[in-house]
């Protein structure tokens, strides 16, 4: 019944007393603003995560061998497997992978970097496109064809000039090689420990023909089915060696899925760690907001007496000081939340980032808030509720 | 009003008595010490009589005043208003007493000054649980029938005392109270304003408010139907 006069009643005691108002209620707004900041940024961060990872491959899944593998691994890895990992479900390719370090040299200029084993369905499982050239061919897969195809960053350090197109690189060491250049890839970030940009890519059945020194595979690459759950599809395929091998260490399964998942786990951990130390200076705030509440009471000892004087009960006295206590957290909330949304914004922005906005942390921050003036304005309005007509009336 | 009914000894009477005190006392505990402000008070009020209650500073008029207002309960004795003992009563019940029995008005006016005086007089509406509109409507109401009726969205210090205390005592008149309870209405004002503010209350009273001045003016007194003086806690003529 009162509620309007009592909000209008406080309206009119802020705004006889504006600085003091909004110094009281700082503790409030700057708790609120880093509730909200805090988890504004950390869903922020958590998504541009996801999207950075999912940028090298959400749908690759890669299986290598521990470092203690034992006989049944050595006998495992063939490029013969890759049959039955195309078997596992969710699982829609399967191809063996190897990579060696190489000194290598094309007219003056050497360079030590990766060769690694390609197929054709490597573009798709990897999203890669070309700058110049093409990317291994079905027919160089059945010819073993001593071609390469070079990462942008490695193209650039043995062909300076810009003419590694139909150019030719002499692979050193114990088996030489003379490898052409078919293709140059577009600069790409890496995955999962492949470095495209200094990789040299050759076909598998060349490797396997001309550079391998054993037919263990150093790793498998596993294309999911996006339609499912890529994170369950990567238990299957644990599951599966685990069984294989007896061991659930033998081989290690890495998905850029399941770090996205431990990442995002990680990043909202500690923003749920960082909200409770927020919510502490929204603690502190409401004593602040206890304390004025308090300094408004002995300063309106005479009015309170007044009021009693013409019939309010301590109830009224005291619902009218709780909506003042309410009314200056929860405007103190509203302007935490513009600060808040207003920072996280503003670093979002600086760091490139999509910008997440959690209508649930904002909700929860002007609940809370709310909830602070209830908490800590109850005592001084029962304070002032309880005081004596005749001394109050007596104040001056 | 109800016709102040007791059935007492068996016979019904009406005695017109609207305030019955009765062996009243009031002790407060300063520190250890004990002071007794009021030491057996006996006083009929009539309805719609004018009565004085005076006396100098620290005779316990104040604090007579202050427990026939209801702001205050007697340590011992009966206070009876319209027939009801509220000596023992709480809070709440107190509180509600004065809203709608008890009209007060004091010298210094204590109107809220960040309230316009239309707000003010709505005051103790609000407490009786009066709707906003009907509320509003009343409180202009009396402030015209006081003469402010050009002034309801001033706030208090916009105006001169006399127009102060008129509102204030539009203020005191709001639920249409039984008594009025007037702490030296003048003592704050200039002779001219202040006989002008007395002549309001006359008609108040003439209209059937019982009143209840508290004053050590003579003059002011007087003109009321009679005066009782107080001295140490105790009615001067009593025994």
């Amino acid at each position: 019944m009162m509620l309007l006069e009592n909000m209008r009643s406080a309206a009119q005691s802020f705004g006889g007393n504006k600085l003091r108002t909004l110094l009281s209620i700082t503790g409030i707004v700057i708790g609120v603003a880093s509730v909200v900041a805090i988890t504004a940024l950390g869903q922020s961060a958590s998504a541009n995560i996801k999207n950075r990872i999912a940028q090298a491959g959400l749908q690759t899944i890669f299986v290598t061998a521990g470092r203690h593998s034992g006989a049944e691994v050595e006998r495992l890895f063939k490029d013969d497997l890759t049959g039955e990992l195309r078997e596992i479900d969710g699982i829609r390719d399967a191809l063996a992978y190897d990579q060696r370090s190489f000194q290598m040299r094309a007219g003056q200029n050497d360079a030590s970097d990766s060769v690694a084993t390609a197929s054709p369905a490597f573009t798709d499982i990897f999203s890669l496109s070309m700058t110049e050239g093409r990317f291994i061919s079905a027919a160089d897969m059945s010819d073993r064809s001593p071609v390469a195809v070079l990462g942008s960053e490695l193209a650039t350090s043995l062909f300076p000039d810009g003419d590694a197109l139909g150019s030719t690189i002499r692979l050193l060491g114990e088996a030489p090689q003379i490898l052409r250049v078919v293709g140059i890839l577009t600069q790409r970030s890496s995955s999962m420990g492949v470095s495209f940009d200094s990789t040299l890519f050759v076909p598998r059945t060349t490797y396997l023909a001309r550079i391998a020194r054993s037919t263990r595979v150093g790793s498998f690459v596993l294309y999911a089915d996006a339609s499912r759950d890529v994170v369950e599809t990567a238990k299957r395929v644990e599951t599966f060696f685990t069984a294989r091998t007896g061991s659930s260490t033998a081989v290690r399964v890495m998905s850029p899925s399941t770090i996205a998942d431990t990442m995002s786990g990680v990043t909202e951990t500690l923003s749920a760690f960082l909200t409770g130390i927020a919510a502490v200076s929204l603690l502190v705030g409401g004593i602040g907001i206890m304390n004025i509440m308090l300094v408004s009471v002995t300063e309106r000892t005479k009015e309170i007496g007044v009021r009693k004087a013409l019939g309010a009960t301590p109830a009224a006295i005291r619902s009218q000081f709780l909506v003042e206590a309410v009314a200056l957290t929860a405007t103190g909330g509203a302007l935490g939340v513009g600060l808040g949304l207003g920072v996280s914004r503003i670093v979002t922005l600086a760091l490139g980032w999509g910008f997440a906005v959690s209508l649930g942390a904002i909700t929860l921050a002007l609940g809370v808030a709310a909830a602070t003036g209830v908490f800590f304005g109850l005592y001084p309005a029962s304070r002032a509720a309880r005081l004596d007509p005749v001394i109050a009336l007596a104040y001056e | 009003m109800s016709g102040g009914i007791a059935v007492g000894t068996g016979v019904v009477k009406d005695d017109g008595i609207l305030v019955r005190v009765r062996g009243l006392e009031r002790i407060y505990k300063v520190g250890d010490e004990e002071v007794h402000a009021l030491r057996g008070i006996d006083l009929d009020i009539h309805r719609g009589e004018m009565i004085a209650i005076m006396g100098p500073s620290g005779s316990g008029k104040s604090t007579l005043m202050h427990i026939v207002g209801c702001l205050d309960s007697p340590t011992a004795g009966i206070l009876e208003i319209d027939g009801e003992d509220v000596s023992r009563l709480g809070e709440v019940r107190l509180a509600s007493i004065r809203n709608r029995r008890i009209g007060f008005v004091f010298q210094s006016f204590n109107l809220l000054p960040r309230l316009t005086i239309l707000e003010n007089v709505a005051l103790p509406l609000m407490y009786a649980g009066v709707p906003l509109k009907a509320r509003r409507a009343r409180a202009k109401e009396l402030l015209e029938s006081v003469g402010l009726g050009d002034r309801l969205s001033h706030n208090p210090n916009q105006l001169s005392g006399g127009q102060r205390q008129r509102a204030a005592i539009a203020r005191a008149l709001a639920n249409d109270p039984a008594i009025l309870l007037a702490d030296e209405p003048t003592g704050a004002l200039d002779s001219l304003t202040g006989q002008a503010i007395l002549d309001s209350v006359k008609v108040i009273n003439a209209r059937g408010t019982t009143v209840i001045l508290v004053t050590h003016d003579p003059d002011v007194a007087a003109s009321c139907h009679r005066a009782v003086r107080l001295k140490d806690g105790l009615l001067e003529g009593a025994a």
